[in-house]
């Protein structure tokens, strides 16, 4: 069985590694190098308390596999598990962040409502009149995403798949039960071809005649100057979109959940950077004369119910493997890539049934 | 020993021969050796270091400075303290 996957973001390479690991002869595509799409450009916050009960499971059994991949690959993640913090500053929010609480102990995850004032147990600096309430879950933290990335990829060619950089797909036709794959002028012949092009997925769908329409959302990131560490938990205000956390090495990281966007585009705007540095300063007051150094944009995608879209399509042998969604895509895709990786080999998996294309 | 240590980029404390052993290591494109070096991603943002790491770069791979290309640019151009960018306007 030889398998392509296109686009080494964390949840290609995450199927490509289950798929290696078992002998499977998989060739990852990846349009231009490691990192340049959403599993570069993310600030890294993991956590189980996510608002969508069907991702649960995945983001809890994620959680595990972070915990053993990197001896597997021989990669250091930079995982630090310090908790997670979510914020609401209005009462319609503040109901919401109860319900999700409500939601996520009955499947099985330890996060419980707290006061602002009780945030700043972890938070020294936390300035509790920014929220009117606060969920915590001490099972999350913050993982680096980048070498998660070269850590996957390492596993992957030790289990001798193949991952080509600068290699963009141009062209994917049927022929009879194969799949050909035309990219830098060779074509390539394939049992299996998994979209996993994050925002580029509705481009590559479109090759075999399929329409996925994913949402794709643009997100703005930036980061400070680094500082000794200083914030533990990362922090994720449900009613400004604003997160902010420290990196490994020191750098406050923060960005604004993204917003649906006509096509790609990864422009930086000055209207971001002052809504970030409004919102974050009443969070932590004592940010304010931190400098911001540089700032980016990431694009990504979300399945048009909200859930992700995994699984095989009405074409034979072209499998989907995108749509994973805001704030979450780093912490259900190792689990996402296993199970996918089990339906690719073994032609059914009912753990990851209701993400089939098929439902849309 | 000290003598051996050439730093190239002040920012992360990086040294040619580290900066080497990444592009042996295959991070032998600009972007994917600013990421895993940390090289250019400091307080001075590249200015300081970028135009060595290209030479390494080039010295290692044949490539030449132009076909190696520069770093995405990206604002803002000098540090900001969030206090000032707190005082701005948005519509």
């Amino acid at each position: 069985m030889k398998v392509a996957i296109i686009g080494a973001g964390v949840m290609g390479l995450s199927t490509a590694y289950y798929l290696s690991k078992s002998g499977i002869d998989v060739t990852v595509f990846e349009q231009k190098y490691l990192l340049y799409g959403a599993s570069g450009r993310n600030s890294g916050g993991i956590t189980p308390m996510i608002d969508r009960e069907e991702l649960i499971p995945f983001a809890l059994e994620s959680m595990k596999l972070y915990d053993t991949l990197p001896s597997e690959v021989d990669f250091n993640f930079l995982l630090r598990k310090e908790g997670y913090v979510k914020l609401a500053s209005s009462e319609r929010d503040a109901e919401t962040l109860k319900e999700e609480v409500w939601m996520q102990n009955r499947f099985g995850v330890s996060s419980r409502i707290m006061t602002p004032e009780d945030v700043r147990d972890f938070i020294p600096d936390f300035n509790p009149d920014s929220a009117v309430l606060a969920s915590y879950c001490r099972e999350s933290g913050v993982i680096f995403p980048w070498p998660v990335v070269w850590g996957l990829a390492k596993g992957c060619r030790k289990h001798g798949a193949e991952i080509k950089t600068q290699s963009r797909v141009e062209r994917i036709e049927t022929n009879g039960s194969k799949l050909i794959v035309y990219s830098n002028g060779e074509k390539y012949r394939f049992d299996f071809v998994v979209n996993s092009a994050g925002a580029w997925s509705n481009e590559i769908s479109k090759m075999v005649g399929i329409e996925l329409s994913n949402r794709i959302i643009k997100e703005e990131v930036c980061v400070t100057e680094s500082i000794k560490p200083y914030i533990n938990p990362y922090i994720y205000d449900i009613s400004s979109g604003v997160y902010v956390t420290q990196t490994a090495r020191g750098e406050i990281i923060g960005g604004i959940t993204g917003m649906e966007v006509d096509k790609i585009d990864t422009s930086s705007t000055i209207e971001f950077a002052i809504r970030y540095a409004k919102r974050v300063v009443q969070i932590i007051p004592k940010l304010k004369g931190l400098a911001m150094l540089r700032q980016w944009a990431g694009v990504y995608d979300e399945g048009r119910d909200g859930l992700p879209v995994i699984g095989f399509t009405e074409v034979e042998g072209f499998v989907q493997a995108n749509g994973l969604g805001k704030h979450r895509g780093m912490v259900i895709a190792p689990a996402l890539g296993k199970e996918l990786a089990r339906l690719i080999e073994k032609g059914e998996n009912p753990s990851i049934k209701k993400f089939n294309p098929e439902r849309l | 020993m000290v003598k051996g240590r050439k730093i190239v980029c002040r920012c992360e404390d990086l040294t040619e021969g580290e900066i080497i052993h990444a592009i042996e290591e295959g991070y032998n494109d600009l972007e994917s050796l600013k990421r895993y070096t940390g090289a250019t991603t400091g307080a001075c943002q590249g200015k300081g270091c970028l135009m060595h790491i290209i030479r390494i770069l080039s010295q290692k791979t044949g490539k030449s400075p132009d076909e190696i290309g520069v770093t995405t640019q990206r604002p803002p151009v000098n540090p900001v303290p969030l206090y000032i960018l707190s005082e701005g306007d948005v519509e």
